[in-house]
């Protein structure tokens, strides 16, 4: 070999050399060695983002709770009843309502719990759990996890998102719970919740389900550690499935867990959720194969799939999102000058707000956008929860000319340049919204025509998400369209509470008393279904006042390949049933 | 020249310093707030407040900052808010290996396919070769890259499915052996390598033919041609040697790309690099990641200024440090 050749050989060798060694510092840890094509037996689900923790007491995405839903072990079953919109809960021989027989019922056989009582008085549930029940490691689930895991998530250094769960506790009501007296554990299988005040059974059973924590592992670990602790990345749990592999900001990969008694290992053998956080790459990795389901896929997506690639389809989930043009009700300015209110000079009426809604053609926007996955929404009450939902609501329909008369009858004239006006002052206002959301851009322009048309100038400005939180929070935007994603429990105060203080999510300032008294009404009644009455009412006040233009329900649609069987998707969740599940070609591959 | 760097080390760590002070106050002062996440129905109101406070934000900012000072001075940069609280210098050399793997490789094919486009276009000037060559690196120079990563996907992973769509491996590349794994990183590399080189190679392209057409023209080409050498030799030898000085420099301004990392490309092909934990760092607003990329680029960007300039001490006598 000549020298210069020589030279550029071992330039080249080197070269593979550095890609080879920092190829390989990538490696994927802990990944199982697999047999044939690891593609037939792996689900792959394409995710936004990584989770933040696999731990049930700080993990706050919805990635994280997905996948720590697999590998926990939860006290009761929950399932959704699609006929009603109520949550039915089950334990091993108990449920709060006769199981429904529909498609994807939840077996009770996930629960630990053998059975629940709640006291006459409503101050206190008791469950008896299963004595058979492991963590992984082979020590016993015992009635101590579920109150080391309660002292975990009550403690305020761990700041864990769940601890609302506990508000009802003995010494909440004093600002901490008494841990001692409030989770009283006689024995290893028998848990005893107490509560300051009388808590309806359906509150009691979804506020005590919290995911338990296996105490042996975690008790040395000191409080302040909690987050940082190495064992967030090799949880212990006792679920379907188990983590087999963690490449941050790559893939969670579960494998499933053969030992699993809660209720059986998982029917696909790997399920691998790979981090891909750009749309147009996780729809294409769909149309080619590479990934088995991608969530919250445009609607102005469905026919190229299709077309694409048959064997995607679309599958849809209950309402649980909506969007809705924010007005400031009352005077945001003033009120921070003064700590007074008084109603926005131009939003502070409710016929005017009445007005708006009828100016803008919600239909329109969902013919435009949304098409069958979108329908006009009333007040925040999802039509999926069937048992509250008021359907004899007639919406406010798009009629401009009507908008226009009641926009005169409360003094908004057209002025010479035909913009609206009322003494002196122009209807003229800033709309404001999150950049980068396609539907709300869409949304944004067809209302700035349609407010245009009646003699409203409506600007349009995108701001960057973090901004637009702060600004709306600070109640600093006049106008602005925003979305709300609904809890499956109804509790509106936090967004239409009177206390501006009090109600961090009252952006409006909308202010009535009657919202609240009926909110507190229905909270009280110890069986569910008795509040229906308020919850009427509740929304038929919303529809008259107007406090927002409620838009539309989203139906949220995901793309699925058809080699997942038994998939049954609602409002509680993608992969509701997912340890159900099974893959086509290895359909017989259960472990 | 060892005082020289020397000197030029010492200076840029109170300039580093400086950059980093300016960068702890700066997003101090931006809006939002590292703990807004946790500021919505269902979470309790004490949860972003207890955040806060466990992140050490309800210090006044001068407190902050001393506390701050003395834990880099230590060599901590602390824990990402964003990130699960990994340490931040574990989070940079998880990211960091991605990032090289990607820029050495694109860095090698920019320099290797512009120097040959750039000579061919130089010997050939004016030529329907150079012309060709010229309207198409110019076509590919002003492609915005994100556009031209979705074209080559949807071209060579969606109608010609010759390549993966995105990923840094196949499901199960694991039992694949070393080797095969290797090979799978490497298939999974050809597209978005040739995303960035391709649009990187096309500028340097322009830098070596202006360079090389200076260089041609100079009396010693003249000379070497009079002697009777063949026009291999004197292109390859006495003009492209002369003509690689300016591009001796490029090569230092690149060394900080080859740490920041192409965030589109990490973004559209999934790659889990550099560029992705500095962008989301800032949405989430992760004061000491933020900071320690800042720290980590700014050195980057200071030494690679160096490396240029003692680069071109070192290829060109002329010049005295």
């Amino acid at each position: 070999m000549k020298p210069n050749k020589l030279r550029l050989f071992c330039s080249l060798l080197f070269l593979l050399a550095t890609v080879g060694m920092l190829s390989s510092c990538g490696k994927p840890k802990g990944g199982q060695k697999l047999s044939g094509s690891a593609r037939d037996t792996t689900l792959v689900v394409a995710m936004l983002g990584d989770a933040d923790y696999l731990n049930p007491v700080i993990g706050s995405s919805v990635t994280s709770a997905n996948i720590s839903g697999l590998i926990y072990p939860s006290l009761l079953q929950s399932e959704f009843d699609t006929s009603t919109g109520l949550l039915n809960y089950l334990a091993l021989e108990k449920s709060l309502r006769p199981v429904t027989n529909a498609e994807g019922a939840r077996s009770p056989r996930g629960a630990l719990a053998k059975s629940w009582s709640m006291a006459p008085d409503h101050r206190s549930i008791t469950y008896i759990l299963r004595s058979d029940a492991r963590w992984e490691d082979g020590k016993p689930i015992v009635a101590g996890d579920f109150k080391f895991a309660y002292r975990m998530y009550g403690n305020p250094v761990i700041a864990s998102p769940r601890q609302q769960y506990l508000a009802e506790l003995l010494g909440a009501e004093k600002g901490a719970v008494d841990f001692d007296r409030a989770i009283e554990t006689p024995n290893d299988t028998t848990l005893v919740f107490r509560f300051y005040k009388p808590v309806p059974e359906h509150l009691a059973l979804f506020h005590t389900s919290l995911t338990p924590l296996p105490g042996h592992v975690w008790k040395e670990v000191k409080p302040q550690e909690f987050r940082e602790s190495r064992i967030n990345m090799r949880p212990v749990g006792s679920g379907p499935y188990r983590l087999a592999g963690w490449s941050r900001q790559q893939e969670v990969t579960l494998s499933s867990n053969p030992s699993c008694v809660l209720p059986k290992p998982g029917n696909i053998r790997r399920i691998m959720f790979r981090v891909v956080p750009d749309y147009t790459v996780r729809l294409t990795q769909l149309q080619t194969g590479a990934v088995d389901v991608v969530e919250n896929v445009k609607p102005e997506d469905f026919g190229a799939i299709r077309k694409a690639n048959p064997a995607i389809e679309v599958r849809t989930v209950g309402l649980r999102v909506f969007d809705y043009v924010g007005w400031s009700n009352i005077d945001h300015d003033w009120y921070h000058k003064t700590g007074k209110i008084r109603p926005h000079p131009i939003f502070g009426s409710p016929a005017v707000r009445v007005a708006l809604t009828h100016a803008i053609d919600r239909e329109s926007i969902i013919d435009g956008y949304l098409g069958s996955y979108g329908t006009i929404c009333n007040t925040d009450i999802s039509p999926s929860l069937k048992w509250a939902y008021d359907d004899t609501i007639k919406p406010h329909g798009y009629d401009p000319a009507l908008a226009a008369k009641m926009l005169e009858r409360e003094g908004w004239i057209p002025g010479p340049d035909g913009i609206r006006q009322k003494d002196g002052r122009k209807f003229s206002f800033t709309l404001y919204t999150n950049a980068g959301n396609d539907r709300r851009n869409y949304a944004c322009v067809v209302i700035q025509q349609n407010l245009r048309e009646i003699g409203i100038d409506c600007r349009i400005e995108m701001q960057e998400s973090n901004v637009f939180f702060e600004n709306l929070q600070s109640r600093k935007l006049d106008a602005w369209m925003a979305g709300w994603s609904i809890g499956l429990e109804i509790d509106p105060l936090d967004v239409w509470g009177s206390d501006l203080d009090k109600s961090r999510f009252n952006f409006t300032g909308y202010r009535n008393p009657r919202i609240e008294q009926l909110s507190e009404l229905a909270k009280s009644k110890m069986r569910i279904e008795d509040a229906r009455p308020y919850w009427v009412e509740y929304q038929q006040i919303l529809h008259r006042d107007q406090p927002v233009t409620f838009l539309y329900w989203i139906r949220e649609t995901h793309g699925f390949n058809r080699r997942i069987l038994g998939s049954v998707l609602n409002i509680s969740g993608t992969f509701y049933n997912i340890d159900d599940w099974t893959l086509k070609p290895s359909a017989n591959a259960v472990p | 020249m060892a005082t020289y760097i020397l000197r030029r080390l010492l200076i840029a760590v109170p300039l580093v310093f400086g950059v980093l002070t300016l960068t702890f106050f700066i997003i101090r002062l931006a809006p939002g707030d590292p703990a807004a996440f946790f500021i919505q129905p269902g979470i309790s109101p004490n949860v972003a407040e207890q955040i806060r406070q466990q992140y050490g934000l309800n210090d006044p900012l001068p407190v902050q900052y001393v506390k701050w000072l003395g834990n880099v001075l230590h060599g901590d940069f602390g824990r990402s808010f964003s990130r699960a609280q990994q340490p931040v210098l574990d989070v940079i050399s998880e990211a960091l290996p991605v990032t090289m793997t990607i820029a050495v490789l694109t860095l090698v094919a920019n320099f290797v396919f512009g120097i040959v486009i750039g000579v061919i276009s130089a010997v050939r000037q004016n030529g329907f070769l150079d012309r060709f060559l010229t309207v198409t690196a110019l076509f590919f120079y002003s492609m915005p890259e994100f556009w031209f990563a979705l074209m080559m996907i949807i071209l060579f992973a969606l109608k010609l499915p010759l390549f993966p769509v995105s990923g840094l491996n196949e499901v199960g590349a694991e039992s694949y052996g070393p080797f095969g794994f290797f090979l799978d990183r490497i298939w999974h590399l050809a597209l978005p390598v040739t995303v960035l080189s391709i649009n990187g190679a096309a500028g340097i392209a322009r830098y070596v033919r202006g360079s090389m057409l200076e260089v041609v023209r100079q009396d010693y080409i003249r000379t070497a041609r009079a002697k009777g050498l063949s026009e291999r030799v004197v292109i390859m030898k006495h003009a492209l040697r002369n003509a690689m000085l300016p591009v001796v420099t490029l090569m230092g301004s690149s060394l900080p790309f080859i740490f920041s990392g192409a965030l589109f490309i990490e973004v559209i092909f999934a790659f889990p690099g550099m560029g992705r934990v500095t962008v989301e760092a800032i949405f989430a607003r992760d004061y000491p990641l933020i900071i320690a990329n800042t720290f980590v680029s700014g050195t980057l960007i200071v030494l690679g200024n160096l490396l240029a300039d003692v680069l071109y001490a070192v290829v060109d006598p002329r010049i005295k440090l």
